[in-house]
């Protein structure tokens, strides 16, 4: 399968503070990929380097096979990009904006697509954009990268901002479109259930590296949290790199882990861990995410 | 891209011209009513004998103009980084930029353009060409400047990181001073072919912060 | 850019420190006394109060000076009852020294700046006691000069045309490479314009009774004149003054000659002059670069008497400006 976005060593600093180092992923045609991280983990940076308004301090990045900061303009029809908080042109209108997009994408260009959304708005054709809410001008958004009918759409935290109605229909919207034309994806959220509903494939970041990259259906099959009864007063003595984020919570130890119930026991005993009654669970992505990451 | 720049600045530019009309037709009445007390001689006199050019109010008309057009004009593409909009379009980032500026160029030009007509066509039909060569030559750094203050005005507000953008505010007030160091009418006689060609040079400083725009800088 | 950045430090950071720190030396006013034969200047002393002294070294009391400069203080010797009936052994009348008494300033900047290529010629000879500002105003072209009325703005051909064939007629070759006039009705008496022709040849133009008075000077053709000056003093002494391409100072005199001063040098379009005279001599001083030369010169044949140089302190940090004291131009120079 091939590649649609490739980086390859990445590292970026702001000023002195490391965001991260020597950073590597691909997004493989067709797939939409979800980009997960706490705060300040790099997410934004990411969608900056990969929208090319950022330079990263070193490595690359490519999409359709070119080099980002040096790419060919008309390349940039195959990409469909959604900046933070639905943003468009304030002074524009429903009409005027669509007529001002249009006169870029000759040939690909598809009217009826975005007409389609703004019907189901309940906006004049001439409201300006500066005056609509936050819901509508997602949907304006979104019809606008529907019409130009991209290969690859980046989205940069496309929940925030809208509530849950909007969030809903943006999701479903975005993710028949895809699915219908075999579009490739990248996107962040802060919202997680959101990318549950939308995402193939996911990143999950930490500060300054990667923890996981995989297939949603994946990382929610093999990922578990295991619960055990612990004696009253024990505290968390170990460390294992499999076994996530352990703690004690009132004689219950809670820890994340890729590993099976016996492997996960196997551990706890090595460790010495005076346990008992270990169960396991299925999680959410929500779940996951948080035994990834550590709730801190 | 012209439509964009269109739809901004539409009716600012209809109040541009008609404000620089006016300051030029104020300064066509004060030499109406000149001639109109005293006979057109005296007004012929007092031109020669302490340099009056009668529409000295236009002097710094001109730089606001150009600045109010400049914020009408990139403070929206700033407004919540729309510039990555504009950016992302299909056209190189080079030909985005200038196409956007050539558009207040145009506007400022055409502005100017009009003005001067409107001032030859009164004062070629009372003075001597001397004269009224003189008021339209003491005239061309005012409105030079006015596109200077415009590029600069650009160059500021499409500048991403703002310590940088006080740099080029300071950097700006000094060069849009060059314009204005002599009072004199036609001082710059000499010196308007290169400070044209200067002001045509500073489109190129958007492109600098265009540039560090695309680097991330902040 | 960058080049943007530099030349703005280069204009500005000499400026600062030339205004920051203190100013430089002035010249102290100064005049040529024949009663002293000596150079009088006022100073500040050292208490900060104006003070008198000679290129000798010698101090004048306040009182001292009105009396070895009668033809300058006049009005305050007249005042004190102390005029003198006769200096230096001529006899002399207040009214007389008012006649004669000639103060001229000549700056590069009335030189150096092109003014309006637009001169009203006065009638010389009104039939009302006043000078009047007339109702067209001449420009000289390349085949002739043009008088064009003020109220239609157009030319007044026969006239244009009656003035160009007198020039013409006196072998004035046109164009004018200079003019020079004091358009103002605000003087006792008008003579009308001093030009030079093409060739460098001086002329005069006036209007007499509305017809063209146009008088060639005797001048040397070895002579080439560079700058004229036209002068109407209440005493009619003389015409004006000019300059020659080797920067030479002559008087143009009453009588339509060019007669050679004691003043060496003077360049019009560098150095300022200023010309304070009475009947028996001048004190002129040149500013130049870096002193203000001094000369004093006879009032009869300008033949020199007395001459001293005070070196200028022009300590200033050099840097770029874009206007000057000696014209009204402004671009970029150093």
């Amino acid at each position: 399968m091939n590649s649609v976005i490739s980086c390859q060593h990445l590292t970026h600093y702001y000023g002195k503070r490391k965001i991260y180092e020597d950073l590597n992923f691909e997004v493989p045609e067709g797939r939409i990929l979800g980009l997960l991280g706490k705060n300040g983990t790099g997410k934004t940076t990411t969608i900056n380097i990969l929208s090319g308004y950022l330079k990263p301090r070193s490595g690359t990045c490519q999409i359709f096979g070119q080099d980002i900061q040096t790419m060919d303009p008309a390349l940039r029809r195959r990409i469909g990009l959604l900046i933070e908080g639905h943003v468009q042109y304030q002074f524009m209108n429903i009409e005027q904006i669509e007529r001002f997009y249009a006169s870029f994408y000759p040939g690909q260009w598809r009217k009826e697509a975005y007409y389609e959304l703004m019907a189901k708005l309940k906006v004049a054709p001439r409201q300006m954009i500066s005056r609509m809410s936050c819901g509508q001008r997602s949907q304006v958004a979104l019809g606008l990268i529907l019409a130009q009918n991209p290969d690859l759409l980046v989205l940069d935290d496309f929940s925030i901002g809208l509530d849950p109605g909007y969030r809903r229909l943006f999701v479903d919207y975005l993710r028949e479109f895809v699915k219908a034309e075999r579009k490739t994806v990248f996107l962040t959220s802060h919202i997680i259930q959101d990318m549950e509903r939308l995402v193939d494939d996911c990143i999950i970041m930490d500060y300054g590296r990667i923890l996981t990259q995989q297939p949603l259906d994946t990382l929610l099959d093999t990922l578990h949290r295991f619960t055990a009864r612990v004696p009253e007063g024990y505290d968390v003595a170990f460390s294992d790199a499999d076994l996530f984020h352990p703690s004690v919570i009132r004689g219950t130890l809670e820890l994340h882990s890729f590993l099976s119930s016996d492997e996960v026991s196997a551990r706890l005993t090595a460790n010495g861990v005076p346990f008992s009654d270990l169960h396991c669970e299925s999680l959410n992505l929500e779940d996951a995410f948080i035994g990834l990451t550590g709730k801190y | 891209m012209f439509y964009k720049e269109y739809l901004k600045t539409r009716w600012y530019l209809l109040l541009m011209l008609l404000t620089t009309s006016g300051f030029a037709g104020y300064g066509l009445l004060r030499l109406h009513r000149v001639a109109a007390v005293n006979g057109i001689g005296h007004a012929w006199e007092v031109m020669l004998m302490h340099d009056v050019v009668f529409i000295d109010l236009l002097e710094y008309v001109p730089v606001i103009c150009g600045l109010v057009l400049a914020l009408m004009q990139f403070v929206p593409e700033m407004y919540h980084k729309c510039l990555k909009l504009t950016l992302h379009l299909p056209v190189s980032h080079l030909k985005a930029v200038n196409q956007m500026l050539l558009w207040g160029v145009a506007a400022t030009v055409a502005c100017a353009v009009v003005n001067y007509a409107i001032l030859w066509g009164y004062m070629s039909q009372v003075l001597a060409n001397e004269l009224w060569s003189r008021i339209l030559w003491t005239a061309l750094p005012w409105y030079l400047a006015g596109l200077a203050a415009y590029l600069l005005g650009a160059w500021i507000i499409l500048e991403p990181a703002w310590r940088r953008r006080i740099v080029n505010i300071v950097v700006a007030v000094l060069v849009l001073k060059v314009y204005f160091v002599s009072e004199q009418p036609m001082a710059y006689f000499g010196f308007l072919p290169w400070l044209a060609l200067y002001t045509i040079a500073l489109l190129s400083f958007s492109w600098i912060s265009i540039s560090r725009f695309k680097e991330g800088k902040e | 850019m960058c080049l943007t950045v530099v030349l703005l430090l280069v204009w500005q950071l000499p400026w600062l420190i030339n205004f920051v720190s203190t100013p430089s030396g002035h010249s102290p006013f100064t005049l040529y006394s024949s009663l002293a034969d000596d150079f009088i200047y006022n100073d500040m002393g050292d208490d900060k109060k104006l003070r008198r002294f000679g290129t000798s070294g010698r101090e004048y009391t306040e009182a001292e000076t009105d009396s070895l400069l009668p033809f300058f203080y006049m009005r305050q010797l007249v005042a004190d009852g102390r005029f003198p009936d006769t200096i230096m052994g001529r006899a002399v009348t207040p009214h007389e020294v008012q006649q004669s008494n000639l103060i001229e300033r000549f700056n590069p900047r009335d030189v150096n700046t092109r003014g309006i290529e637009l001169y009203p010629l006065l009638e010389s000879m009104p039939k009302r006691v006043e000078l009047a500002m007339p109702d067209d105003m001449f420009r000289i072209t390349a085949d002739g000069i043009e008088f064009v009325r003020m109220e239609s703005n157009d030319v007044d051909r026969e006239k244009s045309e009656r003035f160009t064939k007198a020039l013409a007629d006196k072998g004035f070759h046109f164009p004018a490479t200079r003019v020079s006039g004091n358009p103002s009705p605000r003087k006792s008496y008008d003579e009308g314009y001093l030009l030079l022709d093409a060739d460098h040849r001086l002329f005069q133009l006036k209007r007499c009774a509305n017809r063209p008075f146009v008088k060639q000077f005797d001048v040397a053709d070895s002579i080439r004149l560079e700058h004229i000056f036209i002068c109407e003093p209440s005493g009619r002494q003389l015409r004006g003054f000019a300059t020659d391409d080797a920067h030479r100072l002559y008087v143009i005199t009453a009588d339509y000659r060019l007669a050679p001063t004691a003043v060496e040098h003077f360049d019009p379009t560098r150095e300022r002059m200023l010309i304070i005279g009475n009947m028996i001599d001048w004190t002129v001083s040149v500013t130049g670069d870096d002193a203000v030369r001094y000369y004093a010169i006879s009032a009869d044949d300008y033949s020199l008497i007395r001459s001293f140089d005070r070196p200028l302190d022009s300590s200033s940090v050099p840097g770029l400006h874009f206007t000057s004291a000696n014209d009204n131009y402004c671009y970029p120079r150093f």
